[in-house]
């Protein structure tokens, strides 16, 4: 076992949340160290392919997958710098002031322990940070007024264009959506040039993934990123009371200790949890920071509905980008299928480019057909498919969780279990959007128009080290401090505790910049 | 099974595409089952896989496997398959398998540059890939 020498702060994980703390402190003359489990991904490495782009998730299951909806989790996992933030569709849009107050408001779920206005602020600096296009003005229809983006919309295509005459005739309301690709050249990174490859990574940086934005920042401030290093506990002193550094497995599988003053964990929504429940000692019996018995409760995620229409019409359904060309939070108030016994926000995408192979690909929205009709439904959709997704909220519930299995991983540390199931409401809510989808489809003039149902999608992974005011009744504190150890803090959608309906991305970016610029602001209270 | 699948499966080469991808490390491995969160070795899913279809086909077609029936039987069987509507299936279910075994006969007919020539839409590569798989 090797100990390398104390660093400020350890961060778990470069994905999108890893970098931002990353950038931050490293900008504040801190000495950083991201342990990252994955490869070091170079911009080259991004190939445009489906079969290709399958290389920068992670392999296989180390996660034992349990409950009514098991959380299929490698689609959207990530593996490698960049994290998931590498083959992300980069829609950015926000959640609403009505996604803070549930169990206030509605008596279910949970509340946050901040507001709209607290994050608002943050979402605006990331916009000018990573470059935002959209058109912010549309949107506050929706939302409280805030900083204009710094990028016009991007283009549209006929496949977006036709979803906008569906909504348009049913009396529904259609943006551009906010997405964080160029629509111009933005801090030196190019315009977008609408080749649909946005999901494998996009090599010319004008997605604004983890290796252009924020982790390149930590890089040209000091930020040392070590690939192929597996994180296996967080160790503490011997009272208990502080993080003192992190265990971990390097590229040649060497056991090594890397000390830090501040540990930050970054790594994904089941990871972080699995990590503190390994690190327990005689101070933290159930796991670090859980007396509460919260870590790896309340995990929820987003499901969607996905319809599709078929135009004689060339929709050129190649062009465009993997993020959406329009979104609409007309469906998002909690209790807009409420007739239907559904409970939660609903957000709708409309005209991404397509693809034809693999998960999302067009041949999969006919999952019925093969042979000689997949063959001829294939011909047909080539110019004329186009789809409106509709995003969707699951209430956190306790018995969502991750635990450790008996069963162990290479490195001797229990794997992780996810336990997951969808309750009545939101197969309500899921099968209430296919109602919804159709009637717009139908309004669209489409040809054709279907649901794409098929088993209940489980889509992000949020929650599990939930943030609330109290010890008692969370993991961390808005800011992702942990309530018991001062300097242990995580990063990511894990501290979510409702998950709203949209893309949770830039909500993970803006808290991220929120937690770690108090983190440095408070540095000489919180480092050990 | 592929050409059942997708026309133009074989010949594009889904045995060898399959058969490469489970000899290497999973971590490198360019198959869907690793998306859908199959547990690696890869290989375990597929030689359960065609367990299950030679012996769900035995048992409704008197002992033949599936390469040994005509092609309208294939057909019906693969139509059995993934509605779950087959006896004696065992292992994974069999709608997931015809859904892995699908997702990797459209990979090679239509997730490859001359699949997209195909259909005749532009493919538009940023970095092209240098092979297929």
């Amino acid at each position: 076992m090797a100990n390398n020498d104390k660093v400020d702060a350890v961060i778990v994980g470069a994905g999108a949340s890893g970098s931002v703390f990353a950038a931050v402190l490293a900008k504040a003359g801190k000495k950083v160290v991201l342990l990252e489990a994955g490869p070091d991904w170079q911009l080259d490495d991004l190939i445009s392919s489906d079969i290709w782009g399958r290389r920068i998730k992670p392999a296989g299951s180390p996660f034992l997958l349990e409950g009514k909806n098991p959380y299929g989790y490698v689609y959207q996992a990530g593996w490698g710098t960049g994290g998931a933030a590498l083959h992300y569709f980069a829609n950015f849009p926000r959640l609403l002031p009505n996604d803070f107050k549930v169990k206030s408001t509605y008596g279910k779920g949970l509340d946050w322990p901040i507001d709209y206005a607290d994050i608002a602020p943050y979402w605006d600096k990331v916009a000018d940070d990573v470059g935002v296009s959209g058109d912010a003005k549309a949107e506050e229809i929706w939302r409280p007024a805030g900083k204009p983006y710094p990028m016009p919309p991007m283009r549209t295509f006929p496949g977006g264009d036709a979803w906008k005459k569906g909504f348009d005739a049913l009396g529904m309301r259609l943006t551009p959506a906010a997405v964080g690709i160029n629509s111009t050249k933005f801090k030196g990174r190019p315009a977008c040039i609408y080749d649909g490859w946005c999901h494998v990574g996009c090599p010319i940086g004008a997605l604004s993934n983890p290796l252009v934005t924020y982790l390149a920042e930590a890089r040209q401030a000091g930020a040392e990123v070590r690939p192929y290093a597996t994180v296996t506990r967080v160790l503490t002193s011997a009272d208990g009371a502080k993080a003192t550094a992190v265990e971990y497995y390097d590229a040649n599988k060497q056991k090594q200790v890397q000390e830090a003053s501040v540990v930050v964990l970054a790594a994904w929504s089941a990871q972080n949890p699995r990590l503190m429940l390994n690190s327990a000692t005689d101070k933290h019996p159930n796991g670090l920071a859980n007396s509460s018995g919260l870590v790896g409760k309340y995990l929820t995620a987003h499901f969607a509905s996905g319809t599709s229409a078929l135009f004689d019409e060339d929709l050129q359904p190649y062009m465009g980008t993997i993020a959406a060309q329009y979104f609409s939070y007309d469906l998002y108030d909690k209790n807009a299928h409420k007739d239907n016994g559904a409970f939660g926000s609903t957000f709708m995408v409309a005209g991404t480019a397509q693809r034809y192979s693999a998960l999302g690909g067009v041949a999969n929205a006919r999952l019925d057909l093969f042979g000689a009709e997949l063959a001829a439904f294939m011909k047909r959709a080539a110019r004329g498919y186009t789809r409106l997704n509709a995003f969707a909220e699951e209430m956190p519930v306790i018995d969502n969780r991750i635990e450790l299995a008996t069963d162990k991983d290479e490195f001797g540390m229990p794997l992780g279990k996810i336990i997951h199931s969808f309750n009545d409401e939101a197969v309500a809510l899921f099968n209430a959007n296919f109602d919804r989808g159709l009637q717009i489809a139908k309004a669209t003039g489409a040809k054709e128009a279907w649901p794409n149902k098929g088993p209940m999608p489980t889509i992000h992974l949020m929650g599990g080290t939930i943030m609330g005011k109290t010890a008692g009744d969370a993991v961390t504190n808005s800011f992702g401090q942990t309530h018991e150890i001062a300097n242990l803090w995580i990063a990511g959608p894990g501290i979510f505790p409702t998950s709203g309906a949209p893309n949770p991305t830039y909500t993970i970016l803006a808290l991220s910049l929120r937690g770690a610029e108090q983190l440095a602001k408070n540095w000489g209270s919180v480092a050990d | 099974m592929g050409e059942t699948l997708v026309p133009g499966a074989k010949d594009a080469g889904v045995t060898y595409f399959v058969d490469q991808q489970i000899s290497i490390p999973p971590q490198e491995a360019l198959l869907e089952a690793r998306i859908m969160n199959v547990k690696p070795p890869f290989a375990n899913f597929y030689r359960a896989a065609l367990g299950a279809i030679d012996g769900a086909s035995s048992a409704r077609y008197g002992g033949r496997n599936f390469a040994q029936l005509a092609a309208n039987e294939q057909h019906e069987f693969v139509d059995l398959m993934r509605q779950n509507k087959l006896d004696g299936w065992k292992g994974a279910a069999a709608s997931f398998v015809y859904f892995l075994l699908r997702s990797d006969a459209v990979d090679v007919v239509y997730g490859t540059m001359d699949g997209y020539a195909h259909l005749g839409v532009p493919y538009q590569p940023h970095i092209a890939p240098t092979r297929s798989w």
